[in-house]
């Protein structure tokens, strides 16, 4: 793993260089350009603010500012994972020609993403401000938790680039498992809302259920910490943190491995 | 370390992919377990590309791959440069490697030249700073003049492969591994890119490259490997190992002629044995040490003009008193015999000796041809050495040779009216 990640930054200089080249060649001849990062999520927040915050009931406070504080690092998830499952499988051009650190590949597609965020993160501020919310000194804690999705993002898009290459349909199995996750996840709605249940003899309480959904779902830690910087204003909760942070060294370790195991295979596969 | 690359014993197999089941997936692989199969491995589903092949090519020295399609020319190379790992068998590099295995890997028809030119240099190992520093020479050798700033994709495809090609080249390599990519461009920028290897050559770099050109093995590479079948068939001086492969190749056609199958035909199937070249168990007092081609007034132009004379030099060393036969041959690259003329020399004392053949007029036609000069003694091996020859284009005539010619017209004569037709007379 530690090789794996050394020689991603011996090789920084390809990676920074391919990033590039993505999302210029995303906005090139194209009349709206560097405005097309926006637009997704723009178009996204304002499908489900007029559903949710609108048409239905009660809808809650700044919906639609709080829709976008989830939506941002979602985007950055879910683009990485379904561009990056397909990112080495794709580029027969590339291995079957080249000596080429295959591991590049993954990687490039999380950190054009990445800087897709971090780029559109003004927008959201603007959004907060329309909202009279004034950024806060927990904007801090941006760094570590882009660092820690990052890093999530990144070993899950390791494993699934990797099992492509031998699995073809494992890229149409990811489109339909990120729009289950998407629902899975609290990008729409929030952990903090959930009620307790009472079903087959089996009774939770709000806030172990709210403990359970944070916990086994990385990604919801996330999306929690995410609000907590931009929305609610509080420090984000370690606990959940800690144990996405120990998940990502799981599977970094693991994915880095069979990474290094089948890379060997993948231009004679691809 | 005086080797730059060492191959031992080097077997690379491929899992063959029946039609069937092509590509797995995950859902075939849930129904095989839900079904309860086993996987099955089968031995014939593998093709072995290479077998225990073995090669070491020194610092410095460049050498020549031949062989068939399919032999595992491709896959040597590949292996060599890291993109296979071998299936048994070790492979050492000592230095930096580039390979030339296909043009523009990564270019991206939307960016300009200019753009393509930084990240496929990062992609064939440059770094940022190197590739900046070389960018003005890469664009004057491409010779693109505006196009550079223009996206790639309004390029013709010759100006795609000299844009490539020209960055590919100034990776300054160690090691260069080249196949078949020599062949880019017109006249002029092939022999721009001809030069340019040259050039690598005479700096001491190394240079493993397959091509099907057997002229150019002859006059560049040190030395020569015949790949077949997978296996090395042949290894040695280029002359020898071109020789061998050419009779085996055309042992086989005419095979294939006579019995309607041929070797030819099946890839991956060794070629058909046949005698093997004389083993050089003595060695021959001549050596052939240097050839200089020089025109009518003794200059030494890049194309020499078929009307115009050639003076060939050929500087021999004995090692002793000897006698001395010479031959000298021009062919075309692809090793077609235009003219091939012997002179024995007599008894020739220790030394150097200089021979000279003179053509007042050279009378072939335009292009690369290979000059040989061989050296040989009393039946004892012949030592030989190649030039190329290149031959300045001309207007009016093409073909091989240039005869001595000349056009007029003749005077108008008059010419017989055709004779009418005579019916045959119909019985009534």
């Amino acid at each position: 793993m530690i090789r794996n990640l050394q020689e991603l930054y011996q090789y920084r200089a390809l990676l920074w260089a391919l990033s590039m080249r993505e999302l210029r060649a995303r906005y090139r001849a194209s009349v709206l350009g560097f405005l097309w990062t926006f637009l997704n999520p723009t178009l996204s927040m304002a499908v489900y603010g007029l559903v949710f915050g609108v048409l239905m009931e009660n809808p809650p406070p700044r919906y639609p500012f709080y829709l976008f504080c989830g939506l941002l690092p979602w985007i950055f998830f879910s683009s990485s994972i379904l561009g990056g499952t397909t990112s080495v499988s794709d580029r027969k051009d590339l291995l079957t020609k080249v000596r080429f650190p295959a591991q590049v590949l993954p990687a490039y597609v999380v950190l054009t993403n990445l800087i897709n965020f971090v780029l559109s993160l003004p927008l959201l501020f603007v959004l907060g401000l329309a909202f009279q919310d004034v950024p806060s000194w927990h904007l801090v804690f941006i760094v570590p938790l882009l660092a820690l999705q990052t890093l999530f993002t990144l070993a899950i898009t390791y494993l699934l680039s990797a099992l492509n290459v031998a699995f073809r349909d494992l890229q149409h199995i990811m489109a339909n498992v990120m729009q289950l996750a998407f629902f899975l996840t609290p990008v729409l709605w929030d952990v903090r809302t959930l009620k307790g249940i009472e079903r087959f003899g089996v009774a939770v309480s709000a806030e172990e259920l709210q403990r359970i959904v944070v916990l086994a779902n990385p990604m919801a830690a996330l999306m929690t910490a995410w609000r907590d910087v931009f929305f609610t204003h509080r420090i984000p909760d370690w606990e959940p943190l800690a144990v996405v942070a120990g998940l990502t060294l799981v599977v970094l370790w693991l994915s880095t491995a069979v990474f290094e195991r089948r890379r060997e295979e993948f231009a004679e596969l691809v | 370390m005086s080797n730059a690359l060492v191959i031992d014993n080097v077997t690379k197999h491929f899992q063959k992919r029946s039609k069937r089941n092509e590509i797995t997936t995950v859902k075939s692989e849930i129904v095989r377990i839900l079904k309860g199969q086993r996987k099955v491995i089968e031995p014939a589903t593998h093709i072995e590309a290479l077998k225990g092949v073995s090669l070491t090519v020194p610092r410095g020295a460049t050498m020549g791959i031949v062989g068939r399609n399919g032999s595992g020319k491709s896959t040597l190379l590949k292996l060599v440069t890291g993109i296979y790992s071998p299936t048994a068998g070790s492979i050492q590099v000592n230095g930096r490697i580039s390979a030339l295995l296909e043009l523009g890997a990564g270019f991206h028809p939307d960016f300009t030249g200019r753009e393509n030119i930084l990240i496929n240099g990062i992609i064939l190992g440059m770094s940022r700073t190197e590739v900046k520093s070389r960018v003005d020479q890469i664009i004057e050798f491409a010779e693109l003049g505006d196009f550079i700033d223009e996206p790639v994709r309004t390029y013709s495809s010759g100006m795609f492969m000299r844009l490539a090609f020209a960055v590919a080249t100034h990776v300054d390599p160690d090691i260069l591994i080249i196949d078949e990519i020599l062949s880019v461009g017109d006249e002029h920028f092939g022999r721009k890119s001809s030069a340019k290897m040259n050039e690598f050559r005479q700096s001491g770099k190394t240079i493993l490259f397959v091509t099907h050109d057997l002229g150019r093995i002859e006059t560049w590479c040190d030395s020569a490997v015949w790949i077949d079948g997978g296996r090395t068939r042949m290894v040695g001086d280029p002359r020898q190992v071109v020789a061998a492969y050419r009779q085996a190749v055309s042992a086989a056609e005419d095979e294939g002629a006579r019995t309607g199958r041929s070797a030819l035909s099946a890839p991956g199937v060794a070629l058909p044995q046949v005698d093997a070249p004389p083993v050089e168990a003595v060695k021959s007092p001549v050596h052939v040490v240097d050839v200089r081609l020089r025109d009518g007034v003794g200059a030494q132009p890049s194309a020499f003009s078929a009307e115009g004379a050639l003076d060939v030099h050929v500087d021999v060393e004995l090692s002793t008193s000897a006698r001395c036969e010479l031959s000298i041959e021009i062919a075309t690259l692809e090793g077609i015999s235009l003219f091939k003329t012997q002179y024995a020399a007599g008894q020739l004392e220790q030394g150097t000796a200089t021979m000279r053949l003179s053509l007042p007029r050279l009378g072939l036609g335009d292009g690369a041809h290979v000059l040989t000069a061989t050296a040989w003694s009393d039946g004892l091996p012949p030592q030989a050495l190649s030039k190329s020859l290149v031959v300045a284009p001309n207007p009016s005539a093409t073909g091989l040779v240039r005869p001595e010619h000349a056009w007029s017209t003749e005077p108008r004569r008059e010419v017989a009216s055709p004779q009418p037709l005579v019916k045959p007379a119909v019985q009534a």
